[in-house]
């Protein structure tokens, strides 16, 4: 109870006009890289990354939770008006959304995806602060060798959760871990993979990495299909006409939807959050699928159901507050976006774990004040500003775009250290990311191997070193065994069960 | 008959690159030593042996696969300009501290834009696009986060 008083006192740090303005510009960024086909709240992030290094580590965390929350709504806006998703969770959102575009109802379908987002992405905030005092009780009970077991869990969810490309997924999980062993040893003051050179032996920071994974790559992979469709997606939203009196949405209909819907989406987002590697397209996915089959309508589904865009919506925000207790508590995050947040407490000193909440509750308040915010007063008051003219971002020019998204990352990249090296090594990841993004090896498993691999290793050595180099305390540790169950029942669900055909 | 897939292919050169990369480092590992590791503790050198071992069977498996049901590679002219976006990155990286910020960025936006031909019919325009990126990106680092960026004259310094 005490620490939750202590992040409420916490958030007071967003009365501060400066913390204010960053939260603000975070979430006008957010909206703006989530609304863009192409662009996305992770790309945003990382881009912020290397500034967190000027700035104090309140307002860039401030500005990370609202970009995260701004990315994840903003994406329904393209969804809906001209049906190409802002971001992949806002894919259910365009197949109802677009069709209620076609038939006249877009505002309404922005409108219905906003309040979705609103009420999802403030419950999910809610339960992150109101459950975060347990989960920090709850880790407290877990030993090294249950941390090794939960490091594992984790990476096998991120690998097994692209059923499609498991064996590729492996592959960049390992590499990741791979490039995280360069520098001294996480146990011994032993160098490894240094190469002779002493720029290499403090290591690889996560910088260049998710710069190079994310941004760089981004620009090269666009660099390809620079013209793609672009003319015909100016038609379509020039074509596109919304007035701000639609935007609210008619009491009869959000009855219709009613609270239980937008309650129990919003507890779908917030737990398949808490799972690694998830993220916000399961989250909406799943919640849709539960919504249409227990829907009074269901065969408005696919023909612009404004349920389905509410569960869709409600279920995706929410997973914000639900990716943020495992990366807060064990240091493992459940999605990229986290994954980055990850890298700005790494930064700025600040070491995952229970204790973290406990002492550094000053620093967490906004952050999770932010995301309560971002979602209660920012979603509605952007839509309401800036909603008629959304549809335009898309008709930007993407060799302007680009371009400033390269010298970003770049000068970025340069900034963080000072170094030359780091902007070489930013560009050497992104030509790796996206030969990999062209043959779907996944980028994100790649970030998470380089985040949790340190983990991994030290959790294996100081197990076996505590037990005499015997692995079966990991079968004999209570909490080692429950996540290795864990990991087993997930195996099992995910590759193994075949899914029950119902009868036509 | 199918046609049989060219076996220089993205899919199989990345993997192939990878496994030589998962050498070079096997090597180096087995490289590191070990001071303080008592018989059967894991030492500094264990973890990146196990890895680079599993690395090796899942690339055989990726291989095995993409042998079978080969990923086609799209045409060739679709790498043209990735690699000139490739090559103006490593001279703007290469002339950043020499040249400085202003004209370095000056030149590796005008490069971008050639390659994503953005303005290139406007030479005005074109030039005043390049010196809007310049100056509002200098503006976000020096002037809002105060960053120390490289100017030409530092150079000569």
């Amino acid at each position: 109870m005490d620490i939750f008083v202590d992040v409420l006192g916490g958030m007071s740090a967003l009365l501060d006009p400066k913390v204010i303005a960053f939260m603000v510009a975070g979430f006008l960024i957010g909206t703006f890289f989530g609304a863009m086909p192409g662009l996305t709240s992770v790309l945003a992030i990382a881009l912020l990354l290397p500034i967190t290094y000027t700035i104090d580590v309140v307002p860039a965390l401030v500005m990370c939770a609202s970009i995260f929350m701004a990315g994840m709504y903003s994406g329904s806006i393209t969804a809906t008006t001209i049906n190409i998703p802002g971001a992949p969770s806002s894919m259910m959102t365009a197949v109802e959304g677009n069709k209620l575009m076609n038939k006249g109802f877009g505002a309404n379908a922005l409108g219905h995806a906003a309040l979705g987002s609103i009420i999802g992405g403030t419950i999910g905030a809610v339960l992150l602060m109101a459950f975060m005092p347990v989960a920090a009780e709850i880790s407290l009970l877990i030993r090294t060798p249950g941390k090794f077991s939960l490091v594992l869990f984790a990476l096998v969810v991120i690998v097994i959760v692209d059923k499609s490309n498991i064996a590729k997924g492996f592959v960049a999980t390992l590499l990741g871990i791979m490039i995280a062993t360069v520098g001294i040893d996480v146990l011994q003051p032993i160098p490894r993979f240094n190469f002779g050179t002493e720029t290499l032996v403090e290591g690889i920071d996560i910088m260049p990495i998710v710069i190079g994974a994310f941004a760089i790559s981004e620009v090269l992979m666009q660099s390809e299909s620079w013209k793609d469709n672009l003319g015909s997606t100016l038609e379509k939203a020039k074509k596109v006409v919304i007035r701000r009196r639609d935007f609210i949405p008619p009491l009869s209909e959000i009855r219709e939807i009613g609270l239980v819907a937008y309650i129990r989406s919003a507890f779908i987002g917030y737990g398949i959050g808490i799972l690694p590697g998830a993220g916000g397209s399961m989250a909406a996915f799943v919640s849709y699928a539960m919504a249409r089959s227990s829907s009074k309508k269901p065969e408005e589904y696919g023909h612009g159901s404004r349920e389905g865009i509410a569960s869709a919506e409600a279920a995706n925000n929410s997973m914000c507050g639900g990716a943020f207790v495992p990366m807060l508590m064990f240091g493992i995050p459940g999605d990229p976006t986290t994954a980055i947040v990850l890298g700005v407490l790494v930064i700025n000193g600040l070491q995952p774990g229970p204790r973290l909440l406990e002492n550094q509750a000053d620093l967490l308040g906004p952050m999770l004040g932010s995301l309560f915010f971002s979602a209660l007063i920012l979603i509605p008051l952007t839509l309401w500003l800036f909603g008629p003219y959304f549809v335009k971002i898309v008709s930007i020019p993407k060799g302007l775009l680009y371009t400033g998204i390269a010298v970003v990352a770049l000068v970025g990249s340069y900034v963080a250290t000072y170094s030359i090296f780091q902007m070489s090594l930013a560009v050497v990841f992104g030509v790796l990311a996206y030969f990999m993004r062209k043959q779907n090896y996944s980028t994100v498993s790649m970030l998470l191997g380089f985040i949790l691999g340190p983990d991994l290793e030290q959790y294996l050595r100081r197990s076996l070193s505590l037990n005499d180099g015997n692995p079966m305390i990991f079968l004999t540790s209570p909490d080692s065994l429950f996540f290795l169950v864990l990991t087993a029942i997930f195996i099992w669900a995910i590759l193994i069960r075949k899914p029950k055909h119902r009868p036509a | 008959m199918a046609e049989r897939a060219p076996l220089i292919r993205t899919g199989v050169l990345l993997p192939l690159f990878l496994l030589i990369v998962t050498s070079v480092y096997l090597a180096a590992a087995f490289d590191i030593r070990t001071q303080f590791a008592q018989p059967g503790e894991m030492s500094p050198r264990s973890m990146p042996i196990l890895v680079a071992l599993l690395m090796y069977v899942a690339l055989a498996v990726v291989l095995f696969s993409e042998l079978r049901n080969p990923t086609a590679d799209g045409p060739v002219r679709e790498l043209i300009r990735p690699v000139f976006v490739i090559v103006a990155t490593a001279g703007y990286i290469a002339l950043f501290r020499p040249l400085g910020y202003t004209l370095a960025t000056l030149a590796f936006s005008s490069a971008l834009f050639l390659i994503f031909r953005f303005q290139t019919g406007k030479p005005l325009h074109f030039a005043a696009a390049a010196i809007g990126v310049t100056a509002a990106f200098y503006g976000l680092f020096a002037g809002i986060f105060g960053v120390r960026l490289p100017s030409l004259t530092e150079s000569f310094l």
